[in-house]
């Protein structure tokens, strides 16, 4: 029997389908969000299969998380990206206390108890200055692909200051800064510090460690580093940081015992 | 999931409620009519009696429309509580009813955002404003309000010809605690397994006036029709919330909403428009019912007040009482007072109550509506996951 855990995040969707014996995954894909967020996520998933050689009729249950978990029809129930995203990474870091998520529209960042319970959480709430938005926006004006400025910014020999709070009023300074002859790469460097100091800010007091960072943005060269210096803390990058949240809710649609158990139909 | 339990409401206690404004306004208008004098008030430490028994008709105008904030924007700083700016807004574009009624504002110095506020108001209203010591402990501070309130009196006497005997005193003493008492029994009905009714009807169940006589018929038909109604099949499985923070004036609603709509019950509110102002009666029968008066206003457990450490007691009790399995803290954009109160409230629920707190800070905005959705339905989960 297989389990499939859909994460329709403010970007990309993810799916991940897991064994429910074993817990492993047996096969993950991602796509990117379009306008029809059902049809997209119904062709990923029929991919996402397709590898397996399984069918339809073999996956015992659907969990679905994200912005967009409630238009799935097909999906049994929907828990939060925030349950998913612990369970998720749990997973791999039995351990973990904290987990600094970053994706491309909004960062949280999640506290565990002893036991893995989700204890605390706090999201940005009105403002992409602390997310993966805020690179995009500089790699756009920079001109570069998304992933070319992270290797762009472990080049940079010092961080340009970027004070602007606002990820919008950021982009102005930093047309300032490139015309008073800035090198590209310390503005990436200065934005990705100014990313982790944002999401640190948010976090308030010293987080407890182990520290697991997921969400697409852990990809990005540079951001780990950044992340450590702004929460003062030893950062683990999350294995397939991007499929946390799509496999905890696999896990939770396998686990009947889990967390979550109790609202599955 | 949803209130879906409003609908069988609806046609009884709390659609009279749910027309309150207008209500409001008639009986308003008839009195005006009639002689008697509209009182706007803004806060729950204005002393209702006291205009009550001047012959006065206490009339609510705390803002809650957010169609008011960007016109109030015009005069005041953006980072100020949508509060106090949407009833600004109000006063500026002259389109709260009741305000252009009043013959008198009346206000106090709580938090600073509201009392420069006043200070621009009273260019443009009739006011008198109540100096509110702060310190809540403090017997000095204490004899100073009574101060206050008996040169209240005496300005109202004064302004509306009138005297403000014991005997009126004692009469609007009785018919508020009347008031208070009922609103009272009404929420302690949230304290069932299945209550009969939501937090958001609990919510609607208020007046803009207080002391109108028609709201106590209606209190009293709720609470029978209430006591003995079916209680509905969801409410039991629904998440036990204690809110806490600042107040929902009409409108503002949005919070209590998203919390209900995505699993939640709201079973009992520390705020101004739940339970705080209803905990404490005036003591009637005293030789001197200002001073009686002064004590239950003064009393009042709101984070202007230092220390304030009343309002974290009354929550530990409140959250035993109605057996609240999490607290969620609103706390309007730009509110200083409760924004620095909330690390205490978070301590205690976490550590004294053992069970999760959430705060949510937000304006009247909806545009977050979906992020705090999916803040509450975590917590939630967590909740059920315990
Ligand atoms: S919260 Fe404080 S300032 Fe606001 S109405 Fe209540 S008592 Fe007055
Ligand atoms: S919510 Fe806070 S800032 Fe707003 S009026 Fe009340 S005490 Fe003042």
């Amino acid at each position: 029997m297989l389990f499939a855990g859909i994460d329709l995040g403010s970007r990309t969707i993810k799916i991940v389908l897991i064994d429910g014996n074993g817990k492993d995954i047996v096969s993950s894909g991602a796509v990117d969000q379009g306008i029809k967020q059902s049809e997209r996520a119904d062709e990923l998933f029929e991919k996402v299969l397709f590898y397996t050689g399984a069918s339809r009729a073999d996956v015992g249950k659907i969990v679905a998380t994200g912005y967009g978990r409630n238009a799935i029809s097909w999906a049994d129930t929907t828990v939060t990206e925030i349950t998913c995203q612990a369970r998720g990474t749990r997973q791999g870091h039995p351990d973990a206390r904290t987990i600094v998520d970053i994706g491309g529209q909004d960062s949280k960042v999640i506290s565990l108890d002893k036991n893995g319970a989700v204890r605390d959480f706090v999201m940005n709430d009105r403002c992409a200055s602390g997310t993966g938005r805020f690179i995009e926006i500089v790699a756009q004006r920079l001109e570069r692909g998304i992933d070319e400025v992270g290797f762009m910014a472990a080049r940079a020999v010092g961080a340009s200051i970027i004070s602007s709070m606002c990820a919008v009023f950021a982009e102005s300074e930093i047309v300032g800064l490139l015309a008073a002859g800035e090198p590209p790469e310390n503005i990436i460097a200065g934005v990705e510090k100014s990313i982790a100091k944002r999401v640190a800010s948010m976090a308030g007091r010293k987080v407890e460690e182990p520290v697991i960072f997921t969400g697409g943005v852990a990809l990005v060269p540079g951001m780990k580093e950044a992340l450590a210096e702004a929460f003062e803390s030893a950062i683990t990058v999350a294995e397939r940081p991007r499929l946390t949240a799509a496999l905890g809710a696999a896990l939770l649609a396998a686990g009947r015992s889990e967390i979550y158990a109790k609202n599955i139909k | 999931m949803g209130s879906c339990d409003s609908t069988a409401v609806q046609e009884s206690p709390v659609a009279y409620f749910r027309r309150q404004v207008n209500n409001c306004f008639e009986y308003a208008g008839d009195g005006k009519a009639a002689g008697a004098k509209i009182v706007g008030i803004m806060c729950e430490y204005t002393p209702r009696e006291i205009i009550m028994a001047a012959g006065g008709i206490p009339v609510c105008l705390c803002g809650g429309s957010r169609e008011m904030i960007e016109p109030a924007e015009t005069v005041l700083p953006a980072n100020l509580c949508p509060l106090i700016k949407s009833t600004f807004g109000y006063s500026l574009l002259k389109k709260n009813p009741f305000l252009e009624m009043a013959d008198l504002v009346v206000a106090e110095t709580t938090c600073d955002g509201k009392k420069k506020m006043y200070e621009l108001l009273s260019r443009e209203r009739p006011m008198y404003i109540l100096e509110l010591p702060q310190k809540s402990d403090d017997a000095d501070s204490f004899d100073r309000w009574v101060h206050e309130l008996d040169k209240f009196r005496k300005e109202l006497e004064t302004r509306f010809k009138t005297d403000i005997t014991s005997e009126k005193l004692k009469e609007a003493i009785r018919v508020m605690n009347r008031e208070r008492k009922l609103k009272r029994e009404l929420s302690a009905l949230m304290k069932e397994d299945d209550p009969p009714l939501t937090g958001r009807d609990l919510l609607d169940m208020k007046s803009l006036i207080s002391g109108m006589p028609e709201d106590m018929v209606q209190y009293e038909k709720a609470l029978v029709a209430l006591k003995g109604r079916e209680p509905d099949a969801t409410s039991g499985s629904r998440v036990r919330v204690l809110l806490t923070g600042v107040p929902l004036p009409h409108g503002a609603e949005r919070v209590i909403d998203i919390i209900e709509n995505n699993g939640g019950l709201v079973v009992c509110q520390e705020n101004c428009t739940g339970l705080k102002p209803l905990l404490e009666d005036v003591e009637n029968g005293s030789t001197d019912p200002i001073i009686s008066i002064a004590e239950k206003y003064y009393h009042l457990p709101c984070s202007v007040m230092m220390n304030n450490t009343r309002r974290i007691d009354h929550l530990k009790e409140l959250a035993r009482e109605y057996r609240a399995e999490c607290v969620i803290e609103l706390i309007w954009q730009d509110c200083i007072t409760y924004d620095v109160e909330s690390g205490l409230v978070k301590k205690m629920a976490e550590e004294e109550l053992d069970i999760p707190y959430l705060r949510i800070g937000t304006d009247y905005s909806p545009s977050d509506t979906g992020r705090i959705a999916v803040r509450v339905e975590a917590l939630f989960e967590t909740v059920k996951g315990r």
